[in-house]
C-alpha cells in the first residue's frame, strides 16, 4: 500500500497502518524460550532468543491459544512458533503474536509427549474399562480427516454396501494448526445426530502426529458423547487420541472394516439361517413327495382291489346262472310239482293227483292219470 | 364313518357269503333243485345288493381321485 508523502498521521494511525503491513508477515521461528510469564489474564508472554547469537524477540500468545496447545512455556525451552509481528500501541513495542506453539526436537516432544501420557494414564483417561463398545449396525458416522489426499477414499471405498450415512468434516490433520481444526470438528459433532465418530488421517512421524497428542483433544475424544474410533497411522510413539478412543485402528481401511464388521456378521447369520430355512424345505418337500408316492400306491392297489371284487361278482354270477336250475328250462326241461313239492320220482305223485308243471315261460296245470313205472 | 364301515363290513359280509354259496354249487355233484334255487335267488338278491354297494364306493373313489389330481395340480 503506498502511503501519500503529504498525509499526516496520528501515531494511533500510523501503529494501525503499520500493524496492517506487519500481519502479511506471517513466519514460523525457532528458538529458545528466556523469559517466560503467564499473566492473570492467563495471556502467555515471552522472549525467544536465536541460539547463534542472541537476537531476542518478545511474543505473546493469548490465553485461548496457550491453553489449547498444551505447552508450559519454561525458560530454556526450545521451541517453534507460528504467528506475526505486532506493534502494541500502548508502549510502542514490536511483539511477535504466536497463534501456535509447539516443542521444537524430537528429544523435546518424546519428553513431552511421556509426560503428558504419563498424567493421562493416572487420570484413568485410557482404561479398558472407559471403552465403549462401537454399537452394532451403526449407520450415522461422523468423520473428520482431511479432504485432501488419498485417506477419505480409503476408507469410503472401504465402507461396505450398508447404508452408512457419511457426515464429514473436513480438518488439518498435521501440525500444530491441526489442532484447532480438529478441536472444532469436534466440538461441532457434539451436536450432531451420530452414532459413532471417526478420526483417521495417514501415517507419520512423531512431529507431524503432535496434533493428535494435544490434551484438549485427547480430553474431548475421552468424553465425547458416541464412541469414537481412532485410525491415526503412527510408526512407534502411538498418538494420546489412540489411546483415549473406544478402538483404535491402524489404518483408514481397517477403520472401515471395523464398522462394516457387525453388517458382515449380521449377513452371515443371515445366510447361514436362510440355508437351514431351504433345508427344512427340502425336508418337507421329501415328506410330501414320499406321502404323495405312498398315495398313488394305494390308490392303485384299491382301484386294483375294487377290479378284483368286481370280476370276483362276476364269477359269482357265472357260477349262479350256470348252475341255477331254471335255465334248464329253457333248454326244454320242466320241473314237476306236487302239493308244492318238486316231483323227483313216481312215488311222489298218485293218479288223479293235481301236477303243475313249470316250463320256461309259466306254468301248466294238470293231473296224473297213469302211473307206469 | 360309522355308516361306511357298517356298510363295507356288509359287502364284505356278503361276498363272503356269496363265496359260500358258490363253492355250494361247485362242489354239488348232482343238484338239489329245491335248495339249489332257494340258494340262487339269495345269490342273485346279494349280488345286487353287492353290485350298488361296489358301484357306491367306486364313483367315492372317483370322486377322491379327482381331488388328489386337482391337489397336485395345484
Amino acid at each position: 500500500m503506498e502511503i501519500p508523502e503529504q498525509k499526516i498521521f496520528s501515531v494511533s494511525e500510523f501503529i494501525q497502518l503499520l500493524n496492517i503491513g506487519l500481519k502479511r508477515s506471517r513466519a514460523r521461528i525457532v528458538g529458545e524460550v528466556t523469559q517466560a510469564q503467564v499473566a492473570s489474564s492467563g495471556h502467555g508472554y515471552f522472549t525467544l532468543k536465536d541460539e547463534n547469537n542472541g537476537a531476542v524477540l518478545s511474543c505473546i500468545i493469548w490465553k485461548s491459544r496457550y491453553s489449547m496447545y498444551g505447552i508450559k512455556l519454561e525458560a530454556g525451552m526450545k521451541i517453534m512458533a507460528q504467528g506475526y509481528p505486532e506493534v502494541y500501541a500502548a508502549s510502542g513495542r514490536l511483539s511477535f503474536i504466536a497463534e501456535t506453539i509447539e516443542l521444537a526436537g524430537e528429544g523435546e516432544l518424546k519428553k513431552q509427549y511421556e509426560a503428558l501420557k504419563k498424567k493421562l494414564t493416572a487420570e484413568g483417561l485410557f482404561a479398558p474399562e472407559r471403552k465403549r463398545p462401537i454399537p452394532k449396525y451403526c449407520q450415522k458416522i461422523g468423520v473428520i480427516t482431511s479432504k485432501h489426499g488419498a485417506v477419505l477414499a480409503d476408507f469410503l471405498n472401504n465402507l461396505g454396501k450398508f447404508g452408512f450415512k457419511i457426515k464429514m468434516i473436513d480438518a488439518r490433520v498435521e501440525g500444530q494448526e491441526a489442532v484447532e481444526d480438529l478441536l472444532s470438528a469436534i466440538r461441532t459433532f457434539r451436536t450432531q445426530d451420530i452414532d459413532a465418530l471417526v478420526i483417521i488421517r495417514g501415517g507419520g512421524s512423531l512431529e507431524s502426529l503432535m496434533a493428535f497428542n494435544n490434551e484438549m483433544l485427547v480430553r474431548e475424544v475421552a468424553g465425547f458423547k458416541v464412541p469414537v474410533i481412532a485410525g491415526v497411522g503412527h510408526h512407534q510413539d502411538e498418538p494420546l487420541v489412540t489411546f483415549a478412543a473406544d478402538a483404535s485402528v491402524s489404518t483408514p481401511t481397517a477403520a472401515a472394516n471395523y464398522l462394516n464388521r457387525s453388517w458382515q456378521e449380521a449377513l452371515l447369520f443371515l445366510e447361514k439361517q436362510e440355508r437351514i430355512i431351504f433345508g427344512f424345505f427340502e425336508e418337507i418337500f421329501e415328506i410330501q413327495r414320499s406321502i404323495e408316492n405312498k398315495l398313488m400306491i394305494f390308490m392303485q392297489n384299491f382301484k386294483a382291489a375294487l377290479a378284483n371284487l368286481s370280476q370276483k361278482l362276476s364269477y359269482a354270477e357265472k357260477v349262479i346262472t350256470l348252475n341255477n336250475p331254471e335255465r334248464q328250462l329253457g333248454l326244454g326241461y320242466s320241473l314237476a310239482y306236487s302239493g308244492g313239492k318238486i316231483v323227483r320220482s313216481v312215488k311222489d305223485v298218485l293218479p288223479g293227483r293235481e301236477l303243475e308243471i313249470q316250463v320256461s315261460d309259466g306254468r301248466i296245470n294238470s293231473e296224473v292219470k297213469k302211473i307206469i313205472k | 364313518m360309522t355308516e361306511t364301515k357298517n356298510s363295507s363290513k356288509t359287502l364284505r359280509d356278503d361276498l363272503a357269503h356269496l363265496s359260500k354259496i358258490t363253492d355250494w354249487f361247485e362242489n354239488q355233484a348232482e343238484i338239489d333243485v329245491e335248495e339249489g334255487l332257494k340258494k340262487v335267488k339269495e345269490a342273485v338278491a346279494l349280488i345286487k345288493a353287492s353290485r350298488k354297494r361296489l358301484k357306491d364306493i367306486e364313483n367315492e373313489f372317483e370322486e377322491i381321485q379327482k381331488e388328489v389330481n386337482l391337489d397336485e395340480d395345484e
